[in-house]
């Protein structure tokens, strides 16, 4: 196993990352999604678009919708009433007709592509470490049923030690962004790694992940690592 | 078929809750937040009454257990240390748990305590790969450790007394059980059950009496029973698969439980729970509940008794502990 696949990688520049074809802004703006990160979303785009004539301004619901995300949310610091209101909300969505909110694998990749390698001053999409094409989602787009992401990241070096933090820094990011009926599953590319088995079996153990979440030094670098995705 | 019913759901944190236990109608639940639930169950009460104090351990609580028929808790941690908890005897009949010792010897994550059905033996388990027997007195004041055993490859996961011989089992992330066995005094590895191809999560005995037998939960997704054949000329336990039950779960198993009804349940990160019932020495599934706690994670499946009938309660991801029942169909 000497073969070197990303030893020495064509570095992107962020603006050849793969985006999606259709013009992005106007999906985003226009689109039928509706969850609280794409209006966040949209409100961010609205500020470059809001000439009188935009679309955007003639769609009143959702310009409604833009104006509450923008009022701060009640903070509270009771936590029985926090529980509460987690209940409820579960309650609401399992009422509310069923809202569809389908994930693909360009939404996975704005996730974790801007997370930065923990040795270069790069992103793990600049240095091809995560690719589109290597992201396989299965989503039905319905909150109550369970959904899964496989991603095969290509380390840039067979013995690369830092392949497990890569690893759990994607883990990371997309456990603390993707809805909860997500299974996540992080493989490294066969034939990238001396250590695949072992490195996939470590990155896929929920017990081991939960107690490096819970060993700051380790979540320092993470954190770090993440920085550069907001 | 029969249908498995929810009876209570309990929302108790907002983080995972990892583990679970009874005894005399208490509840005890551990979550990754360090806090330690207790919850009355008797009456169909299910009252919060009491929280242990969360600056007992540094990080998150893995396993929980209770001293057989008594109320004095043991609870491992990410903190690599095990507490020790008692009841404070009260006049005024409010339960209430105060820290009874600290137990300190493991280099990284212990992830399971269990008691031996006596109470004078604790085991614990880690991330340092290996399993401590430690032997206490009457208060469970004082905890001396008689045994470390070292031949697990990579992490324990779990360790479970057998409910009346001097047995002990052990599941790792080496994808193995090992069975331990105290040869006078001395607690040596009597077999190694060798066929899951992922960590083993938990395992659990057999409880009918004159039988040895164990069901397993791997990261393969399967659940096995194994069962005890008899001993060779170098006193090891011959130990053979005898059974894969049937093909329920799509992803990873974190808990087995074979209860005294002679049924087993699983449970794991596909949200089914599953009971499985054997017939003529074929195991059949009897039931099965899809998204037993939505669309989150069940960390464990315990079985119980609760006025008279035997329920069952999971614990998962969603800080969620639910209570179910089995109802026969006719």
């Amino acid at each position: 196993m000497s073969e070197f696949l990303n030893e020495n990688p064509d570095i992107l520049e962020e603006n050849q990352l793969p985006t999606r074809k259709e013009d992005r802004a106007k999906d985003l703006l226009l689109g039928g999604f509706s969850n609280e990160t794409t209006l966040e979303r949209r409100r961010l785009l609205l500020k470059i678009d809001h000439s009188p004539r935009s679309q955007v301004l003639q769609d009143i619901e959702l310009l409604d919708k833009l104006l509450s995300i923008r009022t701060p949310p009640e903070l509270t610091s009771d936590e029985d009433s926090l529980q509460e209101s987690e209940e409820e909300s579960i309650a609401s969505q399992n009422n509310e007709e069923e809202e569809l909110d389908l994930i693909d694998a360009q939404e996975i990749y704005d996730l974790i592509a801007h997370i930065s390698d923990p040795e270069h001053p790069l992103s793990l999409g600049q240095l091809s470490i995560v690719n589109i094409e290597d992201i396989e989602v299965h989503d039905s787009g319905k909150q109550n049923e369970m959904a899964e992401v496989l991603i095969r990241i290509t380390p840039t070096i067979t013995h690369c030690s830092l392949a497990t933090l890569i690893g759990l820094g994607i883990r990371v990011r997309l456990e603390r962004s993707l809805p909860p009926r997500f299974r996540i599953t992080i493989l490294l590319k066969k034939g990238t790694h001396d250590s695949e088995n072992q490195v996939n079996k470590q990155l896929n153990d929920k017990e081991r992940v939960a107690a490096a979440c819970e060993n700051d030094q380790l979540l320092g670098v993470v954190s770090k690592m993440l920085v550069t995705c907001k | 078929m029969s249908s498995i019913n929810l009876i209570k759901s309990l929302k108790l944190y907002k983080d995972k809750i990892w583990s679970l236990d009874f005894s005399q109608g208490i509840l005890a639940t551990g979550s990754t937040d360090r806090k330690i639930k207790l919850v009355n169950v008797k009456n169909d009460d299910f009252a919060l009454i009491d929280v242990l104090d969360e600056t007992a351990h540094k990080k998150a609580i893995r396993s929980v257990a209770w001293r057989p028929h008594t109320s004095l808790l043991a609870a491992g941690s990410f903190d690599s240390t095990v507490s020790i908890w008692a009841r404070e005897e009260s006049a005024d009949r409010t339960f209430e748990m105060d820290l009874l010792a600290i137990i300190e010897g493991h280099e990284n994550e212990v992830k399971g305590v269990a008691w031996s059905n006596d109470g004078y033996y604790l085991a614990t388990c880690s991330r340092d790969k290996s399993v401590w027997i430690w032997e206490t007195d009457e208060n469970g004041e004082e905890y001396e450790c008689i045994s470390v055993l070292q031949e697990h490859s990579q992490d324990v996961k779990h360790v479970i007394w057998h409910p009346s011989q001097a047995l002990l089992a052990s599941s790792s992330y080496d994808d193995t059980v090992r069975i331990w066995k105290d040869y006078d005094d001395d607690w040596e590895c009597a077999a190694v059950l060798n066929g899951h191809e992922g960590t083993v999560w938990s395992s659990d005995f057999d409880k009918t009496e004159g039988v040895l037998r164990l069901c397993s939960g791997s990261d393969d997704s399967t659940v096995r029973v194994w069962k005890y054949m008899g001993d060779d000329e170098d006193d090891q336990q011959e130990w053979v698969c005898e059974a894969i039950l049937p093909d329920v779960h799509k992803r990873q198993v974190y808990s087995v439980a074979w209860g005294s009804n002679g049924l087993i349940a699983s449970a794991g990160a596909d949200g089914v729970l599953a009971i499985y019932e054997e017939v003529d020495g074929k195991w059949r599934v009897l039931a099965k509940h899809e998204l037993a706690h939505g669309v989150y994670e069940i960390n464990v499946v315990k079985w119980l008794e609760l006025n008279g009938k035997t329920i069952l309660a999971t614990g998962g991801d969603d800080g969620i502990v639910n209570f179910w029942s089995l109802e026969k169909l006719a």
